[in-house]
């Protein structure tokens, strides 16, 4: 298909460069003509003068231009015309300020060398032609040009202007001499107009065939559209998909949290009725421990839940500065089980992204519950510091331990979720249990200041 | 594709390029590359050799001369240059040559018959401005007609040098030997025919004796009043009133027994009582006649133009102008120049000993000391009252192109009717219809 289209566009250029030549040949011809008239004049004044003749041609043309004058005017007249003419306009004042300087020049051009058919009213009529407006205005340049064209081609300027009467010099030669350069000059006008003709149907070809490529554009325009289209869609099913994976994510969290929280009170509470049923005959008084130790275990599982809940609205994390929601984890904890729970952060825990946020505090949450519910610690030591560009959690109790190290649920989602960061984490359970998390730190250290104002405000 | 569709900056260079042209083209126009070049100030004057009023004259550089030592003893920075030995019949081309090859001189001389053609092609600067800065010059030290001369449609181009009106030359000795009394100065043209009649009565004694010489269509159809051609002599009206009683008055003059004459020396003859004559050839004549002190045994003077029945007495002034070129570079230098040629008294002066006709200037043409000096010097009387009376009556003769060959049109018209018998208004009606014809012919 590229191929193909290389094709048409040299085919473009070709017809493009058909019509910029014949308006360049028009140019040269013009140019010719301007040279050729104003030489002959300036060289037949020059002869009036030579043969003492001088003053029967002043008193019969009026002339009062010095002779070399004419030519030289004329040309640099030409020139600036030129330079005009090959100025590209961008809009209608732009266009309409050119043909009015173009005009200008041609008047001057046709007083100074009396060129009586002003065929170069046809190289601005040609000029507008090239450029890209619409037709019905093009007509009004049109109508307008043919207007100023016919000013100029009656003899009304000649009667107010005092233009150089060309045939008038021109008796200086003799009689043959002279019909062969007016001759000369009729045939070059007449060239000139062919070459006009020529240019004008050149150029509605080319943009006949601008045209035609347009609609070709356009078609291939929709085409690629269409595709678009179709990506879009399967772009939405995408998204579709990893929607409905997010919500499969979420429900495997909540199953795990309610295996953390509810589960496990409910787990105790029926072992622990169990017993109960089996010793209310046997022993009441220690069926009543029993159940008081149940009424805890059940208790406890309500805060548990209570925190899950908590932890699972998103916004629980996000209205608090991370640290304070740590702090209130470990005030929570230490109010309702009488752990005593050290907290200890030597670095600032602003500037980390929601997910990181997330995976500490949950990581801090996950172990104090952990160290309480298996390891029956009545102390435990978080400590947070910061080496280098790791953040490291340190997370130590005074439990019981454990020397094979059973992988439950949540210590395999801790490290789901480190895992996720790029964060590694460690656990050892031989004096109590300590586990050590260390997230890579992904911003920078400053603007610390400004982030604690925002979360304020946030508060 | 070399030449369009370039980046948009390259816009402006093209249009400021173009626009440096165009300046360049106006500066071409204004001359400014003779600016350029030019060192110290030059002042060209374009002057023709003899005299204008086709008399003989030695003296043709004298007055200019004079003219340029004294404005170069007032502007030494300023030199003054003239080309010698122009004849008045190469003048104008001349000066065409000059306007040409774009070397016009500054400040030139106009014959009154060119000043038309200098005029259309914008060869002369208009110099209202001059006039109207300067405090030393005054237009009313000009007799007021010859100010007209260089005047078109209220703008002054040329300042009159010299001029000369044309005259009515009377042989005295003759008048009185036939006991006739001349009129006064506003005498008509019955006055003239009267004495006509009574000097052409032949007596017995007397010898061939004739009333008028010369006297023509022109100086009738000024006396009356006519105006013949419009600006530019593209139309002619030959069916007035005032022509018709030209005509009648002319052909009365040729019908008396001794009307017409044909040798034109007859007034030197002494046998012929009136011709008309400019002032010039009056002191040429004179001059050169009380120098040798033997030309003419009688005693000549002038007076004005005998009044038409519905005129005045008008005489047909010559004007010689000064006019300074359109292009000069140095204008206020050539205004300066033209002032010396035209309102030094001093200068105006050397026209009464170097030339032939009278100062534009009232003050210098009527001074009485002036007219003592002529008296003694040359025997040239000048008459203050009569040649005030004509000047200030006198009329600017309209020129225009192919004058000659249209007044011998107008000249044969006048003739042929004399000739004919037949009625004049219907003569003068198909008369009329001829010249038009032949003034179309001539555009």
């Amino acid at each position: 298909m590229t191929f193909e289209r290389s094709i048409e566009a040299s085919a473009e250029d070709r017809i493009d460069k058909v019509s910029d030549k014949l308006f360049e040949l028009m140019l040269l011809f013009n140019g010719i003509i301007i040279i050729f008239n104003t030489l002959i004049t300036s060289h037949a004044i020059y002869g009036f003068v030579k043969e003492g003749d001088a003053f029967s041609l002043i008193t019969r043309c009026q002339l009062n231009i010095v002779y070399w004058k004419i030519p030289s005017i004329a040309i640099m007249l030409y020139i600036g015309l030129l330079l005009i003419l090959s100025i590209e306009c961008h809009n209608h004042i732009e266009l309409i300020s050119k043909i009015w300087i173009e005009g200008m020049i041609v008047c001057g051009i046709v007083i100074i060398t009396g060129i009586t058919y002003n065929i170069i009213v046809l190289l601005i009529f040609a000029d507008v032609m090239r450029n890209r407006i619409d037709w019905k205005k093009k007509l009004i340049y049109i109508v307008g040009l043919t207007i100023f064209d016919l000013l100029l081609s009656s003899s009304l300027p000649a009667t107010y202007l005092n233009i150089t009467p060309v045939s008038v010099i021109w008796t200086y030669y003799r009689k043959d001499i002279s019909s062969a350069l007016s001759g000369a000059m009729n045939m070059m006008f007449l060239i000139n107009v062919f070459i006009f003709i020529l240019y004008m149907v050149f150029l509605t070809l080319e943009q006949m065939s601008e045209k035609e490529r347009i609609a070709m554009l356009y078609k291939e325009l929709s085409k690629a559209n269409a595709q678009l289209e179709d990506a879009n869609k399967r772009l939405e099913e995408y998204t579709e998909e990893s929607v409905r994976a997010a919500e499969t994510r979420e429900r495997n969290r909540f199953a795990q949290e309610i295996h953390d929280t509810l589960g496990h009170a409910l787990t105790g509470i029926v072992t622990g009725v169990e017993a109960c049923i089996m010793l209310m005959d046997i022993a009441p008084e220690a069926t009543k421990e029993q159940l008081k130790a149940i009424e805890e275990v059940a208790r406890q599982g309500i805060t548990d839940v209570r925190q899950s809940v908590k932890a699972l609205r998103p916004d629980a994390l996000e209205r608090l500065a991370l640290e304070d929601a740590i702090l209130k984890i470990v005030d929570e904890t230490q109010r309702s089980t009488g752990v005593k729970i050290d907290f200890e952060c030597s670095t600032s825990l602003m500037n980390f992204s929601q997910d990181e946020e997330e995976a500490i505090y949950r990581i801090v949450q996950e172990s104090v519950t952990n160290a309480i519910r298996h390891g029956k610690a009545t102390e435990i030591k978080i400590k947070i510091t910061r080496e280098n560009e790791l953040l490291k959690i340190n997370i130590k109790d005074n439990g019981i331990g454990c020397g094979k190290i059973h992988k439950g649920f949540g210590l395999h989602h801790m490290e789901e979720r480190l895992n996720l960061l790029n964060g590694r984490l460690e656990y050892e359970g031989s004096d109590g249990f300590t586990i050590n998390a260390s997230i890579p730190i992904r911003w920078g250290n400053s603007d610390e200041d400004g982030n604690i104002a925002e979360v304020k405000d946030n508060d | 594709m070399k030449f369009f569709g370039e980046k948009r900056i390259r816009r402006r260079y093209r249009l400021i390029l173009c626009f440096v042209l165009m300046i360049f083209v106006l500066l071409l126009i204004n001359n400014f590359h003779k600016k350029v070049y030019e060192r110290k100030k030059v002042l060209r004057v374009g002057v023709f050799t003899g005299s204008y009023w086709n008399r003989y004259n030695g003296n043709s550089y004298k007055i200019l001369n004079d003219a340029i030592a004294e404005y170069e003893k007032k502007h030494p920075d300023v030199s003054v240059e003239y080309v010698n030995g122009i004849t008045r019949d190469n003048y104008e081309e001349w000066l065409a040559e000059k306007m040409v090859l774009g070397d016009m001189p500054d400040v030139f001389f106009v014959p009154s018959g060119d000043f038309n053609i200098f005029l259309n092609i914008g060869a002369m600067k208009n110099l209202n401005g001059f006039i109207r800065k300067d405090k030393d010059f005054s237009e009313s030290k000009f007799y007021e007609k010859t100010l007209l001369c260089g005047k078109n449609k209220n703008s002054q181009y040329a300042i009159p040098y010299e001029c000369s009106p044309t005259m009515m030359m009377v042989n005295e000795t003759l008048l009185n030997q036939n006991g006739i009394m001349l009129a006064g100065k506003d005498w008509t043209w019955s006055d003239f025919y009267n004495i006509c009649e009574k000097v052409c009565v032949r007596t017995s004694t007397s010898i061939d004796q004739y009333g008028t010489i010369n006297y023509g269509w022109k100086d009738a159809f000024t006396s009356n009043k006519v105006k013949l051609f419009n600006k530019n002599a593209t139309k002619c009206d030959f069916t007035g009133n005032n022509i018709y009683e030209s005509i009648i008055f002319l052909e009365r003059l040729s019908k008396l027994p001794q009307g017409r004459v044909t040798s034109a020396t007859d007034f030197y003859k002494g046998i012929v009582a009136f011709e008309p004559m400019l002032f010039s050839t009056y002191r040429s004549y004179k001059a050169r006649d009380f120098g040798t002190n033997n030309y003419t045994d009688f005693e000549w003077k002038y007076t004005t133009m005998p009044a038409g029945t519905s005129g005045d007495n008008i005489s047909r002034l010559d004007t010689l102008c000064v006019a300074m070129s359109d292009d000069t570079l140095n204008p206020d230098a050539a205004w300066d120049f033209i002032k010396v040629l035209t309102c030094s008294d001093k200068i105006q002066k050397e026209i009464f000993d170097y030339s032939e006709g009278l100062s534009p200037l009232r003050e210098v043409t009527e001074d009485d000391d002036l007219s003592k000096y002529m008296r003694e010097e040359y025997g040239i009387v000048l008459d203050k009252v009569i040649i005030s009376e004509v000047m200030d009556n006198a009329e600017v003769q309209n020129r225009f192109q192919n004058q000659e060959d249209i007044e011998a049109e107008v000249g044969n018209a006048v003739n042929s009717i004399l000739e004919a018998n037949s009625n004049i208004q219907m003569e003068q009606i198909i008369w009329n219809r001829r010249i038009n014809d032949y003034l179309k012919k001539l555009k």
